[in-house]
């Protein structure tokens, strides 16, 4: 049960659903959500093949720094959200027209 | 590497007699040792958690010159029960506008992330569920959870009072963890591992091997520590989450019977579990105050009953902390944390470092009386 | 045996977790199984025998991201857009046509397969190890290569960090207009 392939099938679904809610939800947040599921599906991906494939250590490296790089980009994002919902009161994606203030 | 409790046991003699009863079954073994231990934690601490209300209780009533609770059982002793079963046959409401899921869910939260620190906490030198080399780390992540469940309690019940107290909880559990984390930190620079079994063994023998004396800035680290643990269970003068006079009772107005009480509960737990980290980290956790050279099963019982004196002393502290200081605002708040408590740790962390380069690692009892490294 | 179990109850959270974000239309809900999928990708980090990792995703998701998510959620208002136009899916229509979901449907399968023979090709090509219980800690392993090997890039995410830090406060800051 615990091999590779279980582990790259698991890593596929989080993209995918990842990828379907950027595509199809309208909330920034959400948006961002999905970002988040994308960058856990490679992160995933890293760790497990560094345990199958090449055993060392430098996929969990990588994965350490996607997950840096990850609360970097939550960060900001979620900073720009609130900074749109104060100029337009809306977090709805289509209204985001305009890039200065 | 990673010592658990059935490693620990399995030197024993009669582990293998039992071993022999489970017909070889070392995966079942290990099982059954692993629940037994859990029950066996889960029970205590529910118990202390339980007894911390009446403590609470009595010593409040001792320091404004009550009685406090006498009725049920010897000097009242038998209260908590009496309340336990009150919560349990108490009815269960909820508001016809909450946010069901996630007000049946905050509570369980609560409870989930305190019960899993309890999985490292270390009892004694051996009887420590697992001594992960992650220990300390794992401690600070997974009881992050209680923020998560605080903001949900807040946000879930759909009243005003829970809404500012779960914003107010949420945001007080994050900036406190900066400061405790970097003066764990601090710690695990001089003790060179994450693991309670290498932070402890670090201290082993008299008071002055403790790390709380280790140099200055570890002495510092520990008031941070603790000051930034305070609030970070919503202890006074740090209960803003649930400050009576402004907000009914915070995140968890809406709540009533075992839903209050799991809340109540993982509070209660939660300082037992920090006051324990500062006792193992600070304070030298369960070790016999002289070198003994062989390990019998009465010796843990002893590094236990050590363990637990400590750290309930710490938690006699934080009650008396708490009935003896009057609340702070939110900006006062907050300034602690972000003006005083973070750059202290910082400077304290940076201090630790040079300290351990400067002295080559020896304490400053070593220095000043000498002694081996 | 605990292995097996701790995989089979984190994968289940983590592709339960996965599927519930999707198709939960209340965006506080889509947080809360976002934070169940993330602690499952934890537990199969544990699987793994990735122990740190495991832990760093633990704090940093749910000590940080998720609380930070479930604020800005509510800082602006909680709503979350459904738009009354519903397709066969459930799904939000603003992907278009039949004739776009077609296409769709077709660009996935290949996707799929394309996937699932690039997996396959993938565990075929390297024998299958048998792990044992042993899972030696990486902490002292982890340290060495980050201060060793990739201390540029470590050097480097500190500063990203701080600039995240202040880029955050100084977009979220409110402006007297």
């Amino acid at each position: 049960m615990m091999g590779l392939a279980s582990y790259l099938l698991i890593s596929l679904i989080l993209f995918v659903a990842g990828l379907v809610v950027m595509i199809a939800r309208k909330n920034i947040v959400a948006i961002l959500l999905g970002i988040e599921l994308i960058l856990n599906a490679s992160a995933l991906n890293f760790v497990a093949y560094s345990r199958y494939v090449t055993n060392n250590l430098d996929g969990h490296i990588f994965s350490l720094f996607i997950i840096v790089v990850a609360a970097a980009e939550a960060a900001v994002g979620l900073a720009i959200v609130i900074r749109f919902f104060q100029i337009k009161e809306t977090v709805h994606v289509d209204e985001a027209t305009q890039l200065r203030n | 590497m990673n010592q658990t409790v059935v490693s620990y046991l399995s030197q024993y003699e009669f582990y293998d007699i039992i071993l022999e009863a489970f017909g070889n079954n070392e995966g079942l073994l290990a099982f059954v040792i692993y629940s037994l231990f859990a029950v066996i934690i889960v029970a205590l601490c529910a118990t202390i958690g339980g007894l911390g209300t009446y403590a609470e209780r009595k010593i409040s009533a001792d320091i404004q010159q009550r009685l406090g609770p006498n009725r049920v059982g010897p000097y009242g002793i038998l209260q908590f029960l009496a309340d336990g079963v009150k919560m349990m046959t108490k009815e269960d409401v909820m508001p016809f506008t909450a946010d069901k899921m996630l007000f049946y869910l905050a509570p369980c939260l609560a409870l989930v992330g305190v019960f899993a620190t309890l999985a490292v906490l270390p009892w004694s030198s051996g009887f420590i569920m697992a001594d992960m080399n992650v220990g300390i780390f794992y401690l600070i992540a997974i009881s992050s959870l209680v923020g998560v469940s605080v903001f949900l309690g807040g946000y879930a019940s759909n009243s005003k009072w829970s809404m500012l107290g779960g914003m107010r909880g949420a945001s007080q559990i994050i900036s406190y963890e900066i400061p405790v984390t970097i003066s764990i930190l601090a710690i695990v620079l001089l003790a060179g591992g994450m693991s309670f079994g290498a932070i402890v063994g670090h201290q082993k023998g008299l008071p002055t091997n403790w790390f709380i004396f280790h140099n200055p800035f570890a002495f510092v680290a520990f008031f941070v520590y603790f000051i930034g643990a305070l609030a970070e269970t919503n202890r006074a003068p740090f209960d803003l989450p649930e400050a009576e006079s402004e907000l009914v009772s915070g995140y968890h107005t809406e709540y009533t019977g075992m839903r209050f009480g799991f809340f109540a509960l993982a509070e209660y737990i939660e300082v037992f579990v920090v006051c324990g980290v500062a006792a193992a980290l600070f304070l030298g956790g369960s070790n016999l105050p002289f070198d003994i050279s062989f390990d019998i099963l009465p010796i843990q019982l002893v590094e236990v009953v050590i363990f637990m004196t400590k750290t309930l002393l710490l938690y006699y502290v934080v009650i008396w902390i708490r009935w003896t200081f009057p609340r702070l605002r939110v900006d006062q708040l907050m300034s602690i944390c972000w003006k005083y408590l973070t750059p202290i740790a910082i400077v304290n962390l940076c201090g630790c470092a040079i300290w351990l380069v400067v002295f080559n690692g020896r304490s400053f009892a070593q220095i000043v009386f000498g002694g081996h490294h | 045996m605990f292995a097996q179990l701790l995989f089979a109850m984190s994968a289940l959270l983590t592709v339960g977790g996965a599927i519930a974000v999707v198709v939960t239309k209340n965006i506080m809900h889509s947080c809360i199984f976002l934070l169940a999928c993330l602690i499952g990708v934890a537990g199969l980090y544990a699987t793994l025998g990735a122990d740190f990792v495991a832990v760093t995703q633990i704090m940093v998701y749910v000590g940080g991201i998720v609380i930070l998510m479930l604020f800005a959620v509510m800082l602006t208002g909680g709503k979350d857009f459904v738009s009354r136009a519903q397709n066969l899916l459930g799904l939000a229509p603003s992907m278009g046509n039949k004739w776009t979901f077609s296409i769709a449907i077709l660009v996935s399968i290949v996707f799929l397969l394309t996937n699932i023979s690039l997996i396959g090709n993938i565990v075929r090509s390297h024998a299958p190890k048998t792990f044992g219980n042993d899972y030696p800690s990486t902490v002292s392993q982890i340290g060495h290569l980050l201060v060793k090997d990739h201390v540029l890039a470590f050097e480097l995410s500190s500063v990203l960090l701080l600039g995240a830090l202040v880029g955050a406060a100084i977009i979220a800051r409110p402006r007297k207009q």
